[in-house]
């Protein structure tokens, strides 16, 4: 980087203003990066040290290029219940920086929680020990609702429920660390993890380089190889299962399945035979062994369990209670993240284990017992109330909990009946205030409080803690603003050691070399990426003839001229109206090209992601701004130049698998039909004045046109170019050729060395184009072809897509 | 009494459908003192591709089956031979509501059949404050559990009309509540929501009726199609009482359980999942004939 030196004086001077660049920590409050003696703690002194020796301009640098990352990776989380609410990942450039002795404290505790919740979770589901022994209120269980009776007694088929947990934790005013919340249902965020550590290194490549900061790959390493073992069959597949696009954390659902090399589905995609959990992909039903569940456990089976869910695989608990699939974490394992549990653990892991929390929880009570909720009402100021089943921390659930000491003030007399009356339903919670750590605000150093979650994963040889993890850290003072939903950031969390570290990577060593199979392609996805590469083609198509039309308004400025007024009533019959200048229904063809790549988002580059965005937001500007004629014309040239782009982006750089054959049938298909039509309806003894010259520009052939035919424009030259010339990649025959060049190369096209009937059809469509000559081109010919495209379009989502 | 019973449920699909799965439960349970299942079966017309039996959570028999292939209707029929007891009738041992709580903190145990699974609200049936009202109005200072659930039983059959038009299977207390008027499934719920509201746990239970009644008596509301009433926990002592509020008497012989649950989501005749489209009718034909 060629940036200019600071001067010397000044660097000093900022380093000089205190031992930490003038951060001071908040009273009474404890802080990570100075410790309880105010001297700023060892590992952080390299961070500071470069932090000192840049001005203000190297590090805004440093800062955008974290940010640049992120942006071009597509990381985006989603806000709930918003629809197409992408935003961008708020990330606090500072990393947190823990050295790792203290780390082996904490990993050691979590070790301990994670082994208890598991011995909980299979007493709760198993013979009910806890509840009969007294150690564990029925009511808990049994006014659950995240306890799944459907699974009572199931034994799962790889021995475990628990495979991965997160916890919530935080740093209390004596330094020590509490855990807030347990994370067991489908705990989401160590995706977002890895990309804030890639994102923090761009920002601090020659720092982390110089530290030594425990690598994350080895964690996720681990814990592929442990699920590949789940396998009960060779050929079995493993799956992250995800709720879908909506879901707030689909993008990370993507980047595992990714990352780790697993198929990424949704419960549409499979079902249920035989006792099997199978997967609908274009070569046929497959086996799915196992699967990492993202998906809330009762949205899973509307047979057994939420008869509502829409997003589920009927019979999976069938499958489940059968044995013969791997479920991480199994289904009912939620029950665990109601704050009330916390309450019992404490006795339950002296039970179980015969030994004290090493990391305890943050002192709750339960206020369906008597002692319990006199203590709570006793001690209300020192109290958050929050509803006992809320599998959320009290300071991450949308206002549900309230602080006892608000409470005093605005109706002090009804407490103690408030918790009577709905006691069962209540936890009074220890108010804890968490430790602060720097974040970058105001050109500063500036204190903000934080909590991190961190991850534990079961691998074979027992759980492992991963190290680092995601730092969630508040805009201001107020511990209620850390969620991200009320615009808190997210921080990378550094584990430092003094010796060199273990620098795994995932990318695969040479002797694990293997080169998956294809052909197991979900019949979701390639029916998106079929239909995908249709609306982008019928956006394409659109956007010609509209350019073409737009040309001819400039000249004349009458639509009334038969030419623009026949072209008027073609694109009238499929729904667009040439009185807008870019018409509505263009834009939901790229919307729906949108959202067919975005239900893919695994199997799409981040690339072609951004172009296809790109192209939706300016139609969109467009749409509202573009005046008929010229301004028109040029802006669907623009448009045209960035569809050009994208088709660039999937030509050049998409791997030839089944799923691109999808995309490209779908493509030369819609291309196909739209030229048939075009031609069918413009091409007739009948044709306006001038028609034919419109179609050769619309088929982008005006050029070649001048060059092959020696005549002017007429029917029969048109048509022999634009419907018979297998050379002219606009021509319908060439569209067909395409197709069964693909098509032969589909899964099960020839079944006992025949054709299939798909495999048929097509090669029928293609001979009987193939033969024809432009004089036996008429209306009735292209209408039939017509017919018979789109009965090949049927028949393809019959034979890949069901 | 020695019953046979018959249960034909007949779907018609306007549109063939290409393949469905089904959890069905209409076989009735045995139950101690209560009801022995003889002999029963179920069948299914197109035989299905897959077919497992089962037990549920609350001990519900279970039929799962799978269709792979298309058809356009599904004849579902149970056949079983039930001997009913003729249950004592005892004198109410059940405490006041006041003592409940301390009842039910003493009972350590999440078994199917204990009362902590049918106190809170369950996913068809949330709290409702105007059935809450209702209920708190009826439930006098000095009553025990016992009389709190007949005079709740008494009320809604005198306040609410049958009326088989009225609503749907997917009506919720709520709305049944503002309507007055119903069939059993109705009725059932707005009782378990009224006892629940009380703290009184309260499940839902499935069943037949005996067709014709004895002579001299008047035929039931709802012997013609499966019927539904209530059951409510009265203590330690007496336990479970069944109470039908579509007919406000105790369920007796002539009631026939075939399953328990904490609402008609967990014990719902038919629960399907279809391939196809367009709409489908259903038919019911039911037969509950003593045999001695």
């Amino acid at each position: 980087m060629a940036k200019k030196q600071t001067a010397v004086p000044e660097e000093a001077s900022r380093y000089g203003g205190g031992p930490a660049l003038g951060y001071r920590a908040l009273p009474g409050i404890a802080d990570e990066m100075l410790g309880a003696d105010g001297n700023v703690r060892p590992v952080w002194q390299r961070l500071l040290a470069t932090l000192g020796s840049m001005n203000e301009a190297n590090l805004a640098d440093r800062f955008s290029r974290a940010d640049r990352y992120l942006r071009d990776a597509g990381v985006f989380y989603r806000a709930y219940g918003k629809e197409n609410s992408e935003r961008s990942w708020p990330l606090s450039h500072i990393p947190v920086l823990i050295d790792e002795t203290e780390w082996a404290t904490v990993s050691t505790g979590l070790v301990q929680r994670a082994e208890l919740l598991e011995r909980v979770l299979a007493d709760v589901y198993g013979e009910n020990r806890l509840v009969k022994g007294g150690l564990l209120p029925p009511a808990l269980v049994a006014s659950n609702p995240e306890f799944l009776r459907p699974i009572v007694g199931i034994k799962p088929a790889n021995g475990h429920f628990l495979h991965f947990c997160s916890f919530e934790i935080g740093r209390g005013p004596d330094g020590n660390w509490w855990v807030l919340s347990d994370r067991t249902e489908a705990p989401s965020g160590a995706g977002f993890a890895l990309e804030n550590r890639v994102a923090t290194t761009r920002a601090f490549s020659d720092l982390y380089a110089e530290s030594h900061v425990h690598r994350l790959a080895g964690f996720f390493g681990a814990f592929r190889d442990t699920l590949q073992e789940h396998k009960q069959h060779a050929d079995d597949r493993i799956a992250v299962l995800s709720p879908g696009i909506a879901n707030e954390t689909y993008f990370e659902h993507a980047y595992i399945a990714r990352y780790l090399g697993f198929m990424l589905l949704e419960g549409e995609d499979l079902t249920v035979v035989g006792g099997r959990v199978m997967v609908r992909t274009v070569a046929g039903l497959k086996p799915v062994g196992v699967l990492w569940r993202r998906l809330d456990a009762s949205f899973a089976d509307p047979l057994e369990l939420n008869q509502s869910s829409h997003i589920g695989t009927p019979g999976i608990v069938e499958a489940i209670r059968s044995g013969s699939v791997s479920v991480v974490n199994a289904l009912g394992s939620g029950i665990l993240e109601a704050r009330a549990f916390m309450a019992f653990m404490p006795s339950i892991c002296r039970h179980l284990l015969g030994e004290e929390q090493k990391l305890p929880s943050i002192a709750t009570w339960w206020c369906g017992q008597e002692a319990e909720r006199r203590h709570v009402a006793n001690n209300i100021e020192r109290m958050v109330i929050g509803p006992a089943y809320s599998t959320r921390p009290f300071f991450d659930d949308d206002g549900q909990s309230i602080l006892g000491a608000s409470l005093r003030e605005s109706a002090k007399t009804s407490i103690g009946e408030w918790l009577t009356s709905d006691g069962g339903k209540l936890v009074g919670q220890e108010v804890v205030t968490l430790s602060t750590t720097p974040a970058w605000a105001h050109g500063r150093l500036t204190p903000r409080p934080m909590s991190l979650r961190v991850f534990a994963a079961r691998t074979r040889d027992g759980w492992q803690i991963m190290p680092g993890g995601f730092a969630r850290i508040g805009t201001g003072d107020d511990v209620a603003a850390i969620a991200m939903q009320a615009g808190g950031t997210a921080a990378d969390v550094w584990i430092v050691s003094d010796k060199p570290v273990d620098r795994t990577t995932l990318l695969p060593a040479e002797e694990s070399f293997t080169r998956n199979l294809p052909g197991s392609l979900p019949s979701r996805a390639a029916d998106n990426l079929f239909w995908l590469g249709r609306y982008i083609e019928r956006a394409e198509g659109t956007l010609r003839i509209l350019r073409a039309w737009h040309g001819r308004f400039a000249e004349s400025a009458d639509p009334n001229m038969p030419l623009l007024k026949d072209v008027s009533d073609y694109l009238a019959a499929h729904g667009i109206d040439t009185r807008q200048p870019v018409p509505g229904n263009l834009l939901s063809s790229i919307d729906s090209a949108l959202s067919s790549a975005g239900n893919i988002r695994d199997r799409f580059s981040p690339d072609g992601w951004l172009a296809l965005n790109d192209l939706s937001k300016t139609a969109r500007k467009f749409h509202a701004s573009v005046q008929a004629g010229d301004d028109a014309t040029h802006a669907m040239t623009i448009l045209l130049r960035k569809l050009a782009g994208f088709a660039g982006l999937v030509h050049e750089n998409m791997y030839r698998f089944t799923g691109w054959r999808f995309l490209s049938i779908g493509r030369y298909l819609e291309r196909g039909l739209q030229m048939t039509g075009l031609l069918g309806h413009m091409s007739g003894p009948e044709a306006p004045d001038g028609a034919y010259d419109m179609l050769l520009e619309i088929g982008d052939s005006v050029m070649t046109h001048r060059r092959r035919y020696n005549v002017n424009t007429a029917a029969p030259t048109v048509t022999d170019l634009l419907a018979l010339d297998a050379l002219n990649p606009r021509s319908i025959l060439y569209q067909l050729n395409e197709i069964k060049k693909e098509v032969e190369l589909l899964p099960n096209a020839f079944v006992n060395g025949q054709m299939s009937r798909f495999c048929r059809e097509t090669m029928r469509l293609h001979s009987g184009l193939a033969i024809m000559t432009p004089e036996a081109m008429d209306m009735a010919v292209y209408s039939r072809l017509e017919q018979d495209l789109q009965g090949l379009s049927d028949l393809l989502a019959q034979t890949y897509l069901g | 009494m020695l019953y046979d019973i018959s249960l034909k449920i007949t779907y018609g699909y306007e549109a063939p459908v290409s393949g469905g799965r089904h959890l069905v439960r209409v076989l009735p349970v045995s139950i101690p003192e209560r009801q022995r299942l003889v002999a029963g079966s179920v069948t299914c017309q197109p035989a299905p591709d897959e077919r497992l039996e089962g037990r549920d959570f609350f001990a519900n028999h279970t039929t799962s089956i799978l269709f792979r292939s298309a058809h356009d209707h599904l004849v579902i029929l149970m056949k079983a031979r039930i001997q009913a007891e003729t249950p004592a009738i005892t004198a109410d041992l059940s405490p006041p509501l006041g003592a409940l709580p301390a009842e039910l903190a003493g009972l350590w145990s999440v078994d199917s059949e204990s009362p902590h699974h049918f106190i809170g609200p369950s996913p068809l049936l949330p709290a409702v404050p105007e059935i809450a009202a209702y209920a708190r109005a009826i439930a006098g200072e000095n009553m025990t559990i016992e009389q709190i659930g007949a005079s709740i039983c008494n009320r809604i059959h005198r306040d609410f009309v049958y009326d088989a038009e009225a609503t749907t299977v997917n009506t919720t207390a709520a709305q049944t509540f503002e309507l007055k008027r119903g069939v059993c499934q109705d009725f059932a719920h707005v009782m378990i929501v009224a006892l629940r509201s009380l703290g009184i746990p309260a499940g839902y239970v499935s069943g037949f009726l005996r067709t014709l009644p004895p002579p001299g008596q008047e035929r039931l509301e709802g012997a013609d199609a499966m019927h539904a009433w209530v059951r409510f926990w009265c203590g330690t002592n007496c336990g479970w009482l069944e109470l039908d509020p579509t007919n406000d008497i105790r369920a007796g012989t002539d009631h026939i359980v075939v399953g328990h649950g904490r609402d008609y989501g967990d014990v719902a005749p038919v629960i399907g999942v279809l391939k196809g489209y367009g709409s489908h009718t259903t038919e019911q034909a039911v037969d509950v004939v003593p045999v001695g």
